[in-house]
């Protein structure tokens, strides 16, 4: 068995149009990198807080004048109102200040965390954020570790036997998975599992199985796509001359398969997730109203739907914090995952 | 609330050379292809269908008020009638005809889809290219506010909307066209860089060949099949979130007859007349299938 | 071991890809073959290995020492890959993976590696020890991208023969390498048949079977047309094809438009470049550099791959900005006077849209005559229907030409050409260099050629412009005498 070995020990040629940085310190570009990542998505995050604010604040300056009676309708009950009970809410609520201090005080108090109280139940909006925030986070960490599960392993199943019968499968289930309305699949799987076969209760939050239909219902289209990404991933890394070099090396299909093409598909399914946390964001709302589960997104409807719009706010922006923090976790891990992303080109 | 697109949206030069194989290379051997040719033959006809299934269904909404015009007239003595010849989907709980009201439904949904990606496309589109090609500060400013928007999930958008005035059409039109244009200029935004940086534009410039050489020649050749997918998953996406927001109660108000409403007023009736609840809910079904299903397929190895 | 192949043939759809009777290699001997492409010497190298795209049928006979196969039992040879059949591959840089460092990708290949802690420890300090016998020393925690071509090369050379095979194939392993480590990379096939192996390379490049040398095959059209000793069959090719194939080399060029170099003193100055200065990153490339380019000269820009010597072109036609110093261009070269041809075609052209489209635009809008695209065409030997396709489905020779035809149309005074012909075979480089050098003389315009080969570049210019060195404030020139 030869031994090569070759004499002298400097590269004869720096081919292509980067300079080698063999002997970089690599924990330098990662922290580089992902400060980057950090000062652009705190950016983004207090962009979208406030141009969410603002246009808040501008919905309750263009609401008709009856607003008060309005929130005095929810509170009193629509019998109850009178001119009196308006001003009252008006005064409270501080509806009838110069609007230019509404604006700065609004900010002010957003920066603060304090939204105020509802204008319907009169509450604290901060108090009951973190409710709200704990039964979302619940339902969607359950939804995207099913889907994230089912559909990868779909996925790379399908990716194997191209063109077979569970590729084919996989086909169709993306295809329904996506055609299918969120709103219309709950309804299904009510009908199906709670009224007809009575497994699970429909609606609702603390007993036990309350998760398992609202969670089922956000997964279901998940999967879907994730099986997608993820075959049509795998496939391409099967193709790729890289697995051809590692399996002419010797390693076996298996080996290949754990060493080389799932660590590659996990770089691109990672970043997927971040795509998707807009899709799981929505879902959240529709699911969350359609069941009753008391998160942001039931809030939300409930807070468009009386025109609370302190609540509202703060369930936008808790909302939309969830994707920026996910967008963050997801660069983060790309990061971490693939090296050609933590250097400048 | 946005049908998400699972992946990149390509349309890789269907026509292109297949193995993208410069010639004069050296010869390797042909990459293994998989897209037999019975893939290529279903795809096609999966397109036709789905083309078909739309074409009906715009026909109903074309032609099906004129037939059952009168949607909003309520009868009691019709009380839950059911389906005869004269009315295939019977009367609801108010006496309306269903079928009248199942084609105005479909006829809005369908007007409003194509209203919000027309202006969606455009502004984003228009938007897109300026930035595109003038880059700098115009570039940075429209990015940032891009930023803004990919944090806020559409559906968020059209419920903010809501709010300023629930129940009339023209927020929730609004709402979406708001929500989807900042897709079309992310992507046309690319795309456009990518091509405007290209050594064929950079030849067309040493040629002088001019600006609408570039747009007509590069750009709109480019663009043209990505924003023809992306507007049939836009309207999917319009109707899915207009249905969405009345079946959760903040979107349009009744008596409108509207898909998701429809479905809302027809479920306390399930037991006694499921088709009711069956006709809305197979009419949004087969939009959403006809017009994903209308997308030229993925390019799949 | 001796490994010998009979009556192999590789089949697509009915269509013979290869029809190779007999193939030997044995220890201690290297066999090379060369072969224009499409010619099959891929395809068979890859039938050995077993290694062949699902949709290609081989046949034939197999016999690795005394175990005798069929060609059509891959499974067999699978379970001899990375042990006893190496495969070198042709563009390391992608064949690495790029999530992985490089000491894991070059130790997986043993066959302890995935046996335990101690075999895994192992495994790494061999990985360790080979990449230093390479001269990647300090190199094992690197990923791939931040290696240069040659490096990845080295890597993948450590990680194919970790296995301790004897049989080494090498598929087109100088693709994309510039003639330094092109070298390095004959030296190291060599020291592997010195030390015992067997070496297959397949290449189209004459120079490195020329440094490799054993045994030479020339194929063409799915088979062998010659073989023999490599000197021997080199210095005196039997074969008319092998014949052509030599004479198309750059240094062996005769062209007549050798002898039609316009007096280059007479030309007016038309590109000044003074006191250009460009990085790359933290990198400079080139600074305090003069270039002046004059009216019907042959200019060359020289230098190994990444010495910036495509900047320097993108600079001279004011296409990218100097960091420092200013490009002053003639004002005869205003409204398109001065064009480039691109190393990749497909690229330089609208992608979607038929070549006839394209072209038409640029007659109308120089007002150029209609007739002369179909004169054109008829002079550089393209046949008028392939205006109608579109740019990706056009081969690169022939588009090449059509990019001529494109520039020539607006009766350019300087054309850049940059790498114009390193993706092409050396016959199909012959008639391309061949078809601009007419036009070029036939319009009297000055020529700047950017390429990695000497040969090419002594072949075609009177002055060469060197950029080998990094910080160069002055040009290595050279002129041509006599």
């Amino acid at each position: 068995m030869p031994t090569p070995t070759l004499p002298e020990t400097t590269d004869p040629g720096t081919t292509g149009s980067r300079p080698p940085v063999a002997r970089a310190p690599h924990d330098f570009f990662w922290a580089q990198a992902a400060g980057r990542v950090l000062v652009r998505r705190t950016a983004q995050a207090v962009a979208v807080a406030l141009a969410v604010t603002v246009t808040c604040f501008i919905i309750v300056q263009r609401l008709p004048g009856d607003i008060a009676f309005r929130i005095a309708a929810g509170r009193y009950g629509y019998d109850k109102v009178d001119a009196a009970a308006a001003a009252e809410v008006r005064a409270q609520t501080g509806l009838d200040e110069p609007a230019f201090d509404q604006l700065a005080g609004w900010i002010l108090d957003a920066v603060r965390l304090d939204f105020g109280t509802s204008l319907v139940t009169g509450a604290a909006v901060t108090g009951e954020l973190g409710h709200h925030l704990a039964a979302t986070l619940h339902l969607a960490a359950c939804a995207l570790l099913v889907s994230l599960v089912l559909g990868a392993a779909i996925g790379v199943l399908a990716a194997q036997s191209r063109g077979g019968l569970l590729d084919r499968l996989t086909d169709v289930w993306v295809a329904v998975a996506r055609a299918m309305p969120p709103f219309v699949l709950g309804l299904v799987l009510i009908i199906v599992f709670s009224v007809q076969l009575g497994w699970v209760p429909a609606a609702g939050h603390g007993e036990r199985g309350n998760i398992v239909l609202p969670a089922l219902t956000l997964a279901a289209g998940l999967s879907g796509l994730f099986a997608r990404v993820t075959r049509d991933t795998v496939v391409q890394i099967l193709d790729s001359e890289q697995v051809r070099f590692a399996e002419t090396k010797g390693l076996g299909r298996h080996v290949v398969l754990a060493r080389h093409v799932l660590r590659n598909a996990g770089v691109t399914l990672v970043a997927y997730v971040g795509v998707q946390a807009l899709v799981l964001v929505e879902g959240v709302v529709v699911v969350e109203s359609l069941f009753a589960w008391p998160g942001l997104g039931h809030a939300l409807v409930h807070a468009v739907f009386w025109r609370d719009i302190p609540s509202m706010q703060a369930t936008v922006l808790a909302l939309a914090l969830i994707v920026v923090v996910v967008s963050t976790l997801v660069d983060l891990a790309v990061l971490a995952l693939d090296p050609r992303t933590r250097e400048v080109r | 609330m946005s049908v998400p697109a699972p992946q990149r949206i390509t349309t890789a030069a269907p026509d292109g050379n297949p193995d993208g194989n410069p010639a004069g290379t050296p010869a390797t051997p042909p990459a293994p292809r998989w897209g037999t040719p019975g893939r290529a033959v279903r795809a096609r006809t999966a397109r036709l269908l789905a083309g078909a299934l739309l074409t009906a269904l715009v026909a109903f909404a074309l032609l099906g008020p004129l037939v059952w015009h009168q949607y909003s007239g309520q009868d009691l003595s019709q009380f839950l009638q059911p389906p005869s010849p004269a009315e295939p989907l019977g009367h609801d709980h108010l006496g309306r005809s269903v079928i009248a009201r199942l084609a105005h439904a479909t006829r809005l949904s369908l007007a409003l889809a194509v209203l919000c990606v027309a202006t969606a496309a455009l502004a984003g589109t228009a938007l897109g290219l300026l930035a595109a090609w003038r880059r700098g500060w115009l570039d940075q400013l429209l990015l940032g506010i891009s930023e803004v928007f990919l944090a806020l999930p559409a559906l968020l958008i059209v419920l903010i909307f809501a709010a300023l005035a629930s129940g009339e059409l023209w927020t929730i039109y609004l709402g979406i066209a708001l929500a989807q244009w900042v897709e079309y200029f992310r992507v046309v935004r690319a795309r456009s860089v990518s091509v405007l940086t290209s050594p064929a534009v950079e030849a067309a410039g040493l040629l002088r060949l001019g600006p609408v050489h570039v747009l007509r020649r590069h750009l709109w050749p480019e663009l043209a099949p990505v924003l023809l997918t992306m507007a049939t998953l836009g309207m999917a996406t319009a109707v899915l979130a207009m249905s969405t927001l009345s079946y959760v109660g903040v979107g349009l108000t009744p008596p409108t007859a509207e898909l998701g409403l429809l479905i809302t007023e027809a479920l306390p009736y399930y037991h006694e007349a499921p088709w009711m609840v069956l006709a809305p809910v197979a009419v949004l079904l087969l939009l959403l299938v006809g017009l994903l299903g209308l997308r030229s397929q993925e390019v799949r190895r | 071991m001796t490994i010998e192949l009979f009556d192999v043939q590789v089949t697509h759809e009915g269509r013979t890809l290869v029809d190779v009777p007999r193939l030997t290699l044995r220890p201690g001997r290297a066999v090379t073959i060369v072969g224009e492409s499409g010619s099959g010497k891929s395809l068979l190298a890859h039938a050995l290995m077993g290694s062949l795209p699902h949709a290609l049928h081989a046949t034939g006979e197999i016999h690795l020492g005394p175990d005798r196969s069929s060609l059509t039992d891959t499974r067999a040879r699978r379970k001899l890959w990375g042990r006893r059949l190496a495969l070198l591959p042709q563009e390391p840089v992608l064949a690495l993976d790029p999530t992985m460092r490089v000491h894991h990708q070059v130790a997986e290949g043993h066959p302890r590696f995935l046996h335990g802690r101690r075999g895994r420890a192992e495994a790494l300090e061999l990985a360790g020890t080979r990449l230093a016998g390479l001269g990647l020393g300090g190199t094992e925690q690197a990923y791939p991208h931040t290696l240069s071509g040659g490096m990845a090369q080295r890597v993948a050379f450590a990680a194919a023969t970790i296995g301790g095979a004897e049989v080494l194939i090498a598929d087109e392993p100088s693709k994309g390498l510039d003639t330094g480590s092109r070298d390095a990379l004959a030296r190291l096939l060599t020291r592997h048949v010195d030390q015992g192996g067997s070496l297959l390379t397949i290449t189209h490049d004459l120079d490195l079977a020329r440094a490799v040398g054993g045994t030479l095959l020339v194929m063409r059209q799915a088979g062998i047309v010659e073989q023999g000793p490599t000197e021997q069959v080199l210095a005196r090719p039997a074969h008319t094809w092998t014949q052509r194939l030599l004479a198309a080399q750059p240094r062996r060029w005769t062209p007549p438009w050798r002898d039609t170099t316009p007096d280059p003193a007479a030309g007016t100055t038309l590109i000044t470049g003074s006191g250009l200065r460009k990085a790359y990153g933290a990198r400079p490339l080139f600074s305090g550099l003069d270039l002046e380019i004059a009216a019907g000269e042959r200019l060359s820009l020289t230098g190994p791959s990444g010495c910036g010597k495509t900047t320097l072109g993108g600079i001279l036609l004011r296409l990218v900005p100097p960091d420092a110093g200013e490009v002053r261009h003639h004002p005869g070269l205003a409204e398109g006077r001065v064009q480039k041809l691109y190393q990749d075609p497909s690229v330089a052209f609208a992608p979607r849209v038929p070549i006839r489209t394209g072209l038409r635009d640029v007659v109308r809008r120089h007002r150029a005559d209609p007739a002369r695209v179909h004169l054109l065409l008829e002079r550089l030997g393209l046949d008028p229907a392939l205006l109608d396709r579109r740019p990706g489905e056009v081969s690169g020779g022939e588009l090449q030409r059509l990019a001529i035809i494109r520039a020539m149309l607006v009766e350019p005074r300087v054309l850049f050409a940059d790498e114009p012909t390193s993706r092409l075979d050396l016959l199909t480089q012959e008639e391309t260099v061949g078809c601009l050098m007419d036009q070029v003389v036939e319009h009297g315009a000055a020529l700047v050629l950017v390429t990695h080969d000497l040969d090419l570049a002594a072949a075609v210019a009177d002055r060469q412009v060197s950029l080998d060195g990094i910080h160069d404030a002055e040009p290595a020139e050279s002129e041509r005498t006599g």
